[in-house]
């Protein structure tokens, strides 16, 4: 059964379905929390989210665009988790601390910069073009010009990339994208 | 891995779970709850009375305390009511204590619970099972006997004059259901010993309602009621002698 | 010591299904091997506190189930599969479990967990909610064993469990009852002389209501060794001891 399928069986309250859904998604998302929690709260948030799944599965709408569904619930439940253990009890990614303080919701901080690494990764490999164009123009926030001498290519040529890595980030943040609760019930 | 195709495919990039994370152990957490029966309050004020949710879960999954068995009682009795009104004579008062004998032949033993060594074997003893349903059931019959008793407008002796006769009936189908390990064998000596009281009295006395009304039974009743109910007590012992 | 056993027996009318056993078991898997009629069920129903000895000492994790109080304590924690487990055809395999589960007198806080567990390790879980009248023999015979484990139980008594069991199946059930040997006492009556090898730490064999032989698989297959009949070295060693007995 795809995906769509499972998930209205749920809906169902099928839970032969929640169990098949559980053991082909679960890895990948407790692969993507442990990035951002330590494993025994990833165990926690993961419990909980397939309960949400379960609850929730009705408000669903099938476009194929089940793991951005259930990444999103992953992700609520996280910052609720995260927010629920209270500032103190924080664990952000020393990358996240290394930054320096972010306006905002940390525990929410902390997850965008999860889906933003994946989203960079999308450009290629470190040194491929749109990666690096991206890198030049909007991490070191470079010009067109001071770009195009840097990698030796025509300023039409940076503008090119420039806009391919954004399309591709686009995309990429795009298919990661949760569903809107309660969107068409 | 299965997908809808490009749109699915990109997630699954970061593979297989993290080697510190127990997926296993998470399943057993969701399934634990999505899994779980949430009892009735009949069931939880049970367990509060009894102090037991073992107990009180026996007792909901009586046979003859489910709800398609109670319809059928109050339709028996119903009948008798209707009966009773036409023709005068009392038939509530004359069926009530074959339907509680059949209620309490199908509420515990061997023959009608197919896990009976199991059940032998739990800390919730049979025994207590026994007493909790046999109790529960002949209140329940002796309630509904009562009130369609007095429905059918019978004299007050009658209305109450079959609740001894009735706990003589019931006890003689317990012990004879739990000694033969077979319901049908006890709701057969229950109705069958009713029967024949029954006729004993309409041929000793010329009514039929000798059986209920004549105090002069009450004290056999009862005694008889006592030796069925050590029979049941010595069909169902664990003791440390011989069988 | 989990099980003690002094010269107990077991008498219907005149006949011993049970004659004089004694026996020891502590912590590990215990395979009781026998013909039909050998007097390990009524053993086993013994253990179980199902079937009163008619003499000899019975001692059961440190208790005498002959007192109303130890007997319920024993009960506890215990686990038991008889040979023949009749089930609630409208029953689901969760309300079958957790039956036994609170009649076993299990906090009810704990009760869900441990049934899905129990479920899980039987290999049930996509069962779960499936009514008991449409499994298959096998399954539910799995059904039986997850309601014997559901309490951890520190004494599990399996009376001919793998019946109806395919072999990936009893492998998976082999090592379940390993896992399980590490803490309790677990004793399997088995005629399938394979499951004992493959999973206990020793052997029982009795015949006749007798114990005719306690060892390991091993010296077991050692007595088999130029005398027994059969195609594996263990079911040698069996007829070998029963032939030697019987002589």
């Amino acid at each position: 059964m795809d995906d769509d399928a499972l998930i209205a069986a749920v809906a169902r309250r099928d839970d032969t379905a929640l169990r098949e859904l559980f053991y082909r998604h679960a890895p990948w998302l407790a692969a993507r929390l442990r990035g951002v929690l330590p494993a025994a709260e990833v165990e926690d948030v993961l419990q909980e989210t397939f309960l949400a799944v379960w609850r929730g599965a009705a408000g669903y709408q099938p476009q194929g665009s089940a793991g951005g569904w259930l990444w999103g619930i992953a992700r609520r439940q996280a910052a609720l988790w995260l927010r629920r253990r209270g500032p103190a009890e924080l664990r952000l990614p020393a990358l996240l601390a290394a930054d320096g303080g972010h306006p905002g919701d940390p525990a929410e901080a902390a997850l965008s910069r999860a889906d933003l690494a994946r989203a960079v990764s999308a450009l290629g490999p470190e040194g491929a073009p749109e990666r690096e164009t991206w890198r030049l123009m909007y991490v070191e926030d470079k010009s067109v010009a001071e770009v195009a001498e840097l990698m030796g290519v025509p300023a039409g040529t940076v503008k090119s990339r420039a806009h391919r890595a954004r399309r591709l980030m686009r995309a990429a943040l795009r298919r990661h994208e949760p569903m809107r609760e309660g969107g068409g019930r | 891995m299965t997908g809808g195709g490009d749109l699915t495919g990109g997630y699954q990039d970061t593979g297989p779970a993290p080697g510190d994370v127990d997926l296993d152990r998470v399943w057993l957490g969701v399934a634990a709850q999505v899994w779980r029966r949430q009892p009735g309050p009949a069931e939880r004020a049970a367990a509060r009375l009894l102090r037991s949710p073992g107990l009180a879960r026996a007792l909901v999954t009586t046979p003859s305390l489910l709800l398609g068995w109670v319809i059928a009682t109050v339709v028996i009795l119903l009948a008798g009511v209707g009966f009773t009104l036409g023709t005068g004579t009392p038939w509530v008062a004359l069926l009530a204590p074959a339907v509680a004998a059949a209620g309490i032949a199908y509420a515990y033993g061997p023959g009608i619970d197919p896990a009976w060594e199991l059940s032998q074997s739990m800390a919730v003893s049979d025994r207590m099972v026994l007493l909790i349903r046999a109790l529960v059931v002949f209140g329940l019959n002796a309630a509904l006997g009562l009130a369609a008793s007095a429905a059918s407008g019978a004299a007050a002796a009658v209305t109450f004059g079959w609740l001894v006769p009735m706990t003589a009936v019931c006890a003689l189908a317990l012990a004879a259901a739990t000694v033969t390990r077979s319901p049908n064998v006890g709701v057969a000596a229950g109705s069958a010993g009713w029967v024949i009281a029954v006729l004993a009295g309409q041929a000793a006395e010329g009514r039929f309602t000798a059986a209920i009304t004549d105090s002069f039974f009450v004290l056999p009743y009862l005694a008889f009621a006592a030796c069925c109910g050590a029979v049941v007590l010595f069909a169902t012992r664990i003791p440390r002698g011989t069988s | 010591m989990n099980v003690e056993l002094t010269e107990l027996t077991r008498k219907f009318g005149h006949t011993r299904a049970v004659a004089g056993v004694t026996l020891e078991a502590g912590p590990g898997v215990f395979g009781l091997l026998g013909p039909n009629g050998a007097g390990k069920t009524s053993l086993l129903r013994m253990m179980a506190t199902v079937l009163p000895p008619t003499s000899g000492t019975l001692r059961l994790l440190g208790r005498d189930p002959g007192g109303y109080g130890p007997r319920r304590e024993i009960r506890r924690r215990l686990g038991y599969l008889p040979q023949n487990l009749g089930y609630y055809p409208g029953f689901t395999v969760v309300d079958f479990v957790e039956y036994f589960a609170l009649l076993k007198d299990m906090p009810p806080g704990q009760v869900p967990r441990a049934v899905a567990t129990a479920i899980e390790q039987v290999g049930l879980g996509d069962k779960a909610r499936v009514k008991l009248r449409t499994l298959s023999g096998g399954m539910l015979r799995r059904v039986g064993i997850a309601q014997a484990i559901v309490n951890e139980p520190e004494l599990l008594l399996l009376d001919e469990p793998t019946a109806g069991l395919d072999p990936e199946q009893r492998v998976a059930f082999r090592a379940l009852l390993r896992e399980f040997g590490e803490r309790a006492t677990v004793i399997v009556s088995t005629h399938l002389v394979e499951d004992v090898a493959a999973a206990c730490s020793e052997v029982t064999l009795m015949d006749a209501g007798r114990i005719v032989f306690h060892g390991t698989p091993a010296e077991l297959i050692a007595r088999g060794e130029g005398h027994g009949v059969g195609d594996a070295p263990l079911e040698r060693g069996y007829s070998a001891v029963l032939a030697a007995a019987r002589s």
